[in-house]
């Protein structure tokens, strides 16, 4: 940060004179500075970014890098190959924690800690000491497996086209985001009180389930699903090591010949990202706001 | 320890376009214990906090002991506060909490702990020394920040709304406490609430506040017997608002004339302010009881009579069953001087419903 | 529950032959692989990882928090959102995306480069600090999001108690803020430690092998670009991580407990 400094020092807003018998001025002051040396800090990356893709050497500027994206060799079928992965994550991500939270939180609570830990785990083990493990079983499986049933199912999860496995793996690192995401959502809407009151209206289980607590956890699971597909659609390590091209791979495949494309790509996704939080944050307020 | 005057002179603070502070004046006087009674919104905190110096009043001066501490800092001010609740450092045990302030000071650990073990005492809880806010109930709580308050042997003690976290039974007993102390040490103690009960059972004096202006000040028995405003009137207990006719120095109200208590407003029909404890009731006539809430000594009712007015009456306890909803009832007022108001437009629906707290 | 045989399944298992992988070399029994993991380039990388990741943690820990008071005490909401909003976004920005924005601001033809014409004075991106830069980009809002609901969580009671006793600000700080935020504090730090030592696809598209880091070797060795009957040493390189990983995250959770419950 040391290069970025000098340009920092005389932006420094003049705070204004603070009223008679207010905080003293000091506090305000850092305050600005911590502010604006933030906002230099992460905007300058961004329009800078965005600068590099634009700026054609000698020519001034162009959009084409962004206009290339879409033709570019391989853009579609890695964004459709990681969105697939994305979708069928979070599908599979919350068939499993969602009755397992509820279930934690209404049937089990003794489950609870083995279920924390469960979800921590895959945080505290880093995801490529994961695909290290991943890569030796399939390369082991095969040798063991061959003469079983088994044998077609490593195969089938290796497959190119649709690799079940990354999906596996996916949930794997998703599980705490969701399940805390998902925890959270249940902890405000007191899931015991509406279920037992759905119960003494006579309401059947999966009944509870489906008309009660969904409906209710509508912002939980959005936030879930909103945390796994950003997980999928960034995730690089096990894709790569797996040998499956995925977005982020593909991008970095195509960063070696075409390096504005790429950084064009990059700040796409990062809008993206960007614009699929705000809808997310935005929904989840209206509906806060509606209850 | 010695209590001080405290003076509240010409007090104004606003909050953007609420005036919360609107022209206070109010002197409490050395020992004393005063309640700064009102609705929320009226002023009350605001004001102990400008004591405090959390807050800069806009205009007007706080003084101690005749000294202009208006601008003094918050923290070289000789006054202790207990707040509303949770203000216990969560990371310091009841006795370093209680030990804080001479931790600033830099008394040595050793006096501190002593004097904080003799604090802790003095609020009735000698063993809870090693213990965190956490694994203390509410009413520890605020007895440990009580001690805490009193650890610099201030002058002057703010006690803002200290027990309207627990409960109703934590509330009177601590409520006892609190003054037991404040008359032994003798120290000049404002104590704000907006609980009536509170405020009459504890204080030496009430100060009523309204829209932050003092609306009277008084000792319990005077504010609840001669309100001096109709606001305070109905703040203050339970009161009935009946039609009456004045003629000279008495009053016709229900069939009966009473001499008038107070001043006597120009016009011949005025409000008459009865508490129901004041108005009798005997079985037959033409009220009908239309609600009936037992409280243990005592049970209120709703009489309506039979030109469609409410009155509100108490009646002794065992007797509720006698005047059980339905039941038919005579009522009266007992033969003693009244109050009387003009008549407010509101104040024609009889019987105000009391702001009750418990 | 179906959860659990899940992660049993697809999580156990990797870890199993992981762990059996380490400790066997040319199909007998032996801790061989362990310790050629603790030697030399292996070694170096490994605390090239954990030096870059506490120096990342501390940095952000700090940077993060001092950027989390500034907007907690600020009076505009209006900033409060946009930075919790911007932070949300910019933590989960790791990757390979992020490594390019930075390639192109401050790489060797990046945008503030060639304005500023810094390649003169001998700037690369491509080290130790330039890395640090980086990973503080994701690190700092990753800080802010964690520490933001304790500095909320900082009663206003508490600062007008400690006037009340006499305090200054800073003995305020000193006896109560920072004790209290202490366990939120720490618990970022282990956040942003972790985050940075299980990155790799960041290092991996912005220095290559210029830093050592452990991760770029497990890849390197995953990949093949090892000696023959060396294969297992990835697995020997991993489960170290974990080790180092799981001591920090065992620092984690009871600061995290007692973190919850002070400032309920």
């Amino acid at each position: 940060m040391a290069s970025l400094t000098p340009q920092v020092t005389t932006q420094v807003t003049p705070e204004p004179a603070s009223p008679r018998g207010g905080r003293p001025r000091r506090p305000r002051v850092w305050r600005g500075v911590v502010l604006v040396l933030a906002a230099v800090y992460f905007l300058v990356p961004l329009i800078a970014s965005f600068v590099f893709t634009v700026k054609v050497p000698d020519q001034g500027l162009s959009l084409d890098a962004y206009g290339q994206i879409f033709s570019a060799e391989g853009f579609g079928t890695s964004l459709l190959l990681s969105l697939g992965l994305g979708v069928a994550t979070i599908v599979l991500v919350l068939l499993l924690t969602l009755p397992a939270a509820v279930a934690v939180r209404l049937g089990a609570p003794r489950l609870r800690p083995v279920l924390e830990v469960v979800c921590t785990l895959p945080l505290v083990v880093p995801p490529i000491t994961f695909v290290a493990g991943i890569s030796t079983v399939l390369r082991w499986g095969p040798d063991y497996l061959a003469s079983t049933p088994f044998y077609q199912t490593v195969i089938a999860l290796q497959n190119p086209g649709f690799p079940v496995v990354l999906v596996l793996a996916y949930v794997v690192l998703a599980l705490p985001f969701a399940y805390r995401s998902l925890d959270a959502g249940l902890g405000a809407i007191d899931v015991r009180t509406l279920s037992e009151a759905a119960r003494n209206l006579g309401a059947s289980w999966p009944h509870v389930l489906l008309r009660v607590i969904i409906p209710n956890m509508r912002s939980a699971m959005a936030g879930a699903s909103f945390l796994t597909l950003a997980l999928v659609l960034g995730e690089f390590t096990i894709a790569r090591l797996l040998s499956f091209e995925t977005f982020p791979n593909w991008i970095y495949r195509i960063s070696g010949s075409q390096a504005q494309v790429s950084v064009a790509v990059s700040v796409f996704s990062l809008l993206i990202t960007w614009l699929l939080l705000l809808a997310l944050s935005t929904a989840g307020a209206r509906q806060r706001s509606g209850s | 320890m010695n209590g001080a005057r405290v003076e509240f002179r010409g007090l104004r603070r606003r909050f953007g376009s609420t005036v919360a502070l609107d022209g206070l004046d109010l002197t409490v006087e050395p020992g004393e214990l005063i309640a700064l009674l009102g609705p929320s919104g009226c002023g009350k905190t605001t004001a102990l906090r400008c004591l405090a110096g959390f807050e800069q009043p806009d205009e007007g001066e706080v003084l101690v002991d005749g000294a202009d501490i208006t601008r003094v800092p918050a923290n070289r001010r000789d006054a202790g506060m207990v707040f509303q609740s949770y203000s216990l450092f969560p990371n310091l045990d009841a006795r370093d909490n209680v030990g804080f302030g001479m931790r600033v000071r830099k008394v040595p650990a050793a006096k501190r702990h002593a004097r904080a073990q003799e604090l802790l005492e003095l609020v009735g809880l000698p063993s809870v020394g090693d213990r965190y806010p956490h694994q203390l109930s509410g009413g520890q709580q605020q007895r440990v920040a009580l001690a805490r308050a009193l650890a610099l042997e201030p002058r002057v003690l703010l006690l803002d709304e200290p027990l309207s976290a627990l409960d109703a039974k934590v509330r009177v007993t601590l409520r006892e406490e609190i003054r037991r102390l404040q008359l032994s040490l003798g120290i000049t103690t404002i104590f704000v609430t907006h609980d009536q009960e509170e405020a009459l059972s504890m204080a030496d004096r009430v100060a009523v506040l309204r829209d932050g202006r003092l609306e009277q000040v008084a000792d319990p028995a005077t504010l609840y017997d001669r309100p001096a405003t109709p606001f305070v009137a109905e703040f203050v207990g339970a009161m009935n608002h009946l039609p009456g006719l004045v003629s000279g120095e008495r009053v016709t109200v229900l069939g009966q004339t009473l001499p008038v208590d107070g001043p006597v407003p120009g016009t011949a029909q005025v409000d008459v302010l009865v508490r129901p404890e004041a108005v009798l009731v005997t079985p037959e006539g033409d009220g009908i009881v239309m609600v009936s809430s037992f409280r243990g000594s005592t049970a209120r009712l709703r009489v309506r009579l039979g030109d469609g007015t409410e009155v509100l009456a108490d009646v002794p306890g065992h007797e509720s069953a006698r005047f059980a909803p339905g039941t038919a009832v005579r009522v009266g007022l007992v033969e003693r001087p009244v109050l009387v108001s003009a008549r407010s437009e509101a104040g024609a629906a009889a019987a105000v419903p009391e702001p009750d707290v418990v | 529950m179906p959860l659990l045989v899940f992660v049993v399944i697809v999580f156990g298992v990797p870890m199993l032959v992981l762990l059996g992988g380490t400790f066997t070399k040319e199909g007998t029994l032996s801790t061989a692989n362990l310790t050629e993991s603790l030697q030399g380039a292996y070694l170096t990388s490994l605390l090239g990882s954990v030096k870059i990741s506490a120096l990342v943690a501390v940095l952000g820990g700090v940077l993060g928090t001092f950027l989390a008071q500034a907007v907690v005490t600020s009076r505009f909401r209006a900033l409060r959102e946009a930075v919790l909003t911007a932070s949300g976004v910019l933590a989960n920005f790791g990757g390979v995306p992020l490594a390019f924005a930075w390639i192109a601001t401050l790489g060797n033809s990046g945008v503030v480069t060639t304005t500023l014409g810094l390649g003169q004075h001998g700037w690369s991106l491509y080290n130790f600090w330039g890395l640090t830069l980086v990973y503080l980009y994701f690190s700092i809002p990753l800080q802010v999001l964690t520490v933001v609901p304790a500095l909320d969580g900082l009663r206003p009671q508490w600062r007008e108690a400690a006037q009340n006793n006499g305090a200054s600000t800073w003995q305020f700080w000193r006896y109560v803020g920072i004790p209290v935020l202490t366990p939120a504090l720490l618990g970022g730090v282990v956040l942003l430690f972790g985050g940075a030592f299980s990155a790799y696809a960041t290092a991996q598209a912005m220095v290559g092998s210029t830093v050592p880091l452990v991760t770029l070797k497990i890849a390197d060795a995953l990949t093949g670009n090892v000696l023959i009957g060396h294969e297992n040493v990835a697995l020997a390189l991993s489960l170290d991580m974990i080790v180092v990983a799981g001591l920090v995250m065992a620092v984690y959770l009871p600061l995290q407990r007692r973190s919850a419950r002070w400032l309920r």
